[in-house]
């Protein structure tokens, strides 16, 4: 039976770094993902997610339980990409990432998938990709949460701290807007 | 694009939210949003376009990180994910794999190691013995021939006599202990076809990963490709059609010129 992350936690503050790196491993992927997805840069994203563990390290053996670990550590995440954002003074861009994206992309997909369904899978992620970057931050923040890591309404709204109607209103806005563009990109394309 | 009227009386888009997500607020409104979509097509049109939108967004996966751990004190450590794989393999078969790699590469340099009389020579290569053909075969007969009166000879019997003892030194502490062998000693006597099959897997999946990779190149090209062509084709016919404009406007200028001169002339 595996540990929960609250004995893992708990393990963690007693000195187990073993534990620690076990929520590391639990963790790692879906905040990764999430600054990915905010930020948008595959390098600056690695570079957030592995912040992300380090704060949450040191701010250990102050984490009393009151949230979820999992929304504790999704709030250091957000903070790090809104400072990230912040620092950089621009609108984030959300590119294909740096280095051989199609070979990791040949690599991760079925050997079932034809060729051709991988360059519409691609294509389809970067008209993604370039709708998203179109919307303001908290629109971003409020998909991403909901549709990529499943957190209910209340949840965002305790995460970001804002009212939950705003959230709500948030999704519709930011969904509307990807609507548009991806209708126009799909549209556009050949 | 629906434009019909929309008389639902609460908050429309906080309640097409709600039932996109199916994350739904109280039941009751949740109902009364649905009774309202069965009689409103401009909210039901609204609802299948945002669930098309989740769809799409479904599909939008970040590339693979290299993730990085972080050890007891903290500090993290950059887990490189072309290299563990390494790691998963025991290291008497890293050795085993590496002294394949050095006799191979011996055998391709042919190389050749002599210990006589002159001392240690090393030689690679595909020369011949700069001394002449024959004596190479000469100095092997004579090997063969004096092969007790070879200095390393005695150096081989010391050696084998060293070994030897080690042998019987490690047999004698290994019956000390009373435990039994390892289930982890156990298997790292029975190595090669593990790590056989081990390697043959690795290099198949590199041969199809690259097989692919080329493939989506390919495919990729082609479609730069045709686009550019397709581009290329617009930017010509386009211009083909200024050219003929311009073309037709000088020729009726011309005309024009000619039909003023020749009734000119007339006119004288």
């Amino acid at each position: 039976m595996p540990w929960t992350d609250e004995e893992l936690v708990a393990k963690s503050i007693g000195g187990d770094a073993d534990s620690f790196n076990e929520l590391v491993l639990r963790w790692e992927r879906p905040i990764y993902a999430l600054a990915y997805r905010t930020i948008g840069r595959e390098e600056d994203a690695r570079d957030v997610c592995q912040e992300t563990f380090l704060r949450a390290f040191r701010a250990l053996p102050g984490f009393r339980g009151q949230a979820k670990f999992s929304s504790w550590l999704y709030r250091i995440a957000l903070n790090l990409c809104r400072d990230w954002v912040r620092r950089e003074r621009r609108t984030p861009v959300v590119q294909p990432p740096e280095d051989m994206d199609l070979i990791e992309m040949a690599a991760a997909a079925e050997p079932s998938e034809s060729i051709e369904d991988l360059v519409a899978r691609k294509d389809l992620t970067r008209l993604v990709e370039r709708a998203m970057a179109l919307l303001p931050e908290e629109q971003r923040t409020a998909i991403v949460l909901k549709e990529y890591h499943g957190l209910t309404f209340q949840e965002i709204a305790d995460l970001v701290g804002c009212p939950l109607s705003t959230v709500k209103t948030r999704l519709y806005q930011g969904l509307t807007v990807l609507r548009r563009e991806l209708a126009r990109n799909n549209k556009a394309k050949p | 694009m629906t434009d019909s009227f929309c008389g639902y009386a609460g908050d429309r888009d906080q309640a097409l939210v709600a039932c996109v997500y199916e994350d739904g607020g109280e039941a009751g409104e949740q109902a009364l949003f649905e009774e309202h979509l069965a009689t409103c097509a401009r909210c039901r049109n609204e609802l299948a376009a945002l669930r098309g939108v989740r769809a799409q967004l479904a599909r939008w996966a970040p590339p693979e990180p290299a993730f990085s751990v972080i050890d007891g004190s903290g500090q993290s450590a950059r887990r490189n994910p072309a290299t563990q794989w390494w790691r998963e393999i025991p290291a008497w078969a890293q050795v085993a794999a590496a002294l394949l790699f050095l006799g191979v590469s011996a055998g391709i340099a042919n190389l050749d190691v002599r210990y006589d009389a002159n001392g240690l020579s090393v030689r690679t290569g595909w020369m011949p013995p700069a001394a002449g053909a024959g004596a190479g075969s000469q100095t092997a007969a004579g090997v063969a021939a004096d092969g007790a009166a070879a200095p390393w000879r005695a150096d081989l019997t010391a050696l084998e006599r060293q070994l030897k003892e080690e042998f019987r030194t490690m047999q004698a502490s290994s019956r000390s202990q009373t435990t039994p062998a390892s289930p982890q000693m156990i298997r790292s006597t029975t190595p090669d076809a593990d790590v056989l099959r081990r390697v043959r897997a690795i290099v198949d999946e590199s041969e199809k990963r690259q097989q692919r990779e080329l493939a989506l190149r390919v495919a990729e090209v082609m479609r730069d490709v045709n686009a550019q062509r397709r581009t290329d084709l617009v930017n010509i016919d386009r211009m083909l059609g200024f050219v003929q404009d311009k073309v037709g406007v000088e020729v009726m200028k011309d005309r024009q010129r000619l039909d003023l001169l020749y009734r000119a002339s007339q006119r004288q």
